[in-house]
């Protein structure tokens, strides 16, 4: 049993316990915080994988920024800390049951698999490899991607204005269709 | 437990389980930032397992060295912070017509 072996399990656990808060935390904000153990996990498994630049990626973008986007979406969350564990457990009993159809059908896929013939991981840095990759056989998926990154955005913007100005403008343009 | 770290099903194991934990939150959770966490969840043990079967498997998959797996969780990283964007827009705005986020109480549309 190596280092990483070790580094693996503690990754494996962490995550593990830190979803099951995400999931069922009444407090959503101890909830978001339990996220971060989750994303920092898959950041560890990643580094665990050799998966460098993904592991940097992840921790910068999912860390970094989304978790403070979640956490100041928490805020306009009311009473958090009244709620209590399995307050309200009948709205948990059906996603709990659905939840574990599908991990019973992923776990029996993935262990009635053969995994025998592996190949042995070479660890390596990946971004260089990763650059090449996305001028070159992934050049259309980028500019893909980059066009639905800019347009949600964009979206995004014009869902998050403020309704009141809205309002304000089509009394505007009202204005201006009567003069 | 030795070899865990190259032992592939350990990993798809652990991100079917993020994935249904995701779940959980995601059909459960009676506030919009809740779901939007559950998906989080989802999309991270989605990603993972491309990570794991591009390490682990990459010689059975294609036999040439274009991580494709590392790009495609790349990808998955990108369109969740897309994701987070448009998610924050519409809390801001679901905040600001009804002054709560409960998913439950969006229910202007209801027959």
């Amino acid at each position: 049993m190596t280092l990483v072996d070790v580094f693996v399990a503690f990754c494996f656990l962490l995550g593990g316990v830190a979803a099951f808060f995400t999931a069922f935390h009444p407090n959503i904000l101890y909830a978001a915080i339990a996220l971060i153990g989750s994303l920092v996990s898959v950041a560890g498994l990643y580094g665990a994988l050799g998966a460098d630049f993904l592991a940097a990626a992840q921790l910068i973008i999912y860390v970094g920024g989304i978790l403070i986007v979640i956490l100041f979406a928490v805020m306009m969350s009311e009473d958090i800390y009244k709620r209590r564990f399995f307050q309200d457990a009948k709205k948990f009993v059906v996603p709990a049951v659905a939840a574990a159809v599908t991990f019973a059908g992923f776990a029996k896929i993935t262990l009635s698999a053969n995994w025998s013939n592996a190949t042995k991981p070479d660890f390596e840095p990946t971004a260089r490899a990763m650059g090449w990759a996305l001028v070159g056989p992934y050049a259309l998926v980028f500019q893909y991607v980059v066009v639905v990154l800019l347009s949600g955005l964009i979206g995004a913007v014009v869902i998050a204005r403020p309704a009141v100005k809205m309002r304000q403008l089509d009394e505007e343009l009202e204005k201006m269709g009567e003069d | 437990m030795a070899g865990l770290a190259t032992h592939l099903p350990a990993y798809l194991i652990f991100s079917a389980m993020l994935f249904s934990f995701g779940l959980i939150a995601a059909l459960g959770r009676r506030s919009t930032i809740g779901i939007f966490m559950g998906v989080e969840l989802m999309l991270n043990g989605a990603g993972l397992n491309f990570v794991a079967f591009q390490t682990l498997r990459a010689g059975v998959i294609a036999n040439d060295n274009w991580l494709h797996g590392h790009i495609f969780a790349l990808f998955v990283i990108i369109l969740a912070a897309i994701e987070a964007a448009v998610a924050l827009a519409i809390v801001l705005r679901t905040f600001g017509t009804r002054q709560t986020i409960e998913a439950d109480r969006a229910d202007e549309l209801r027959g």
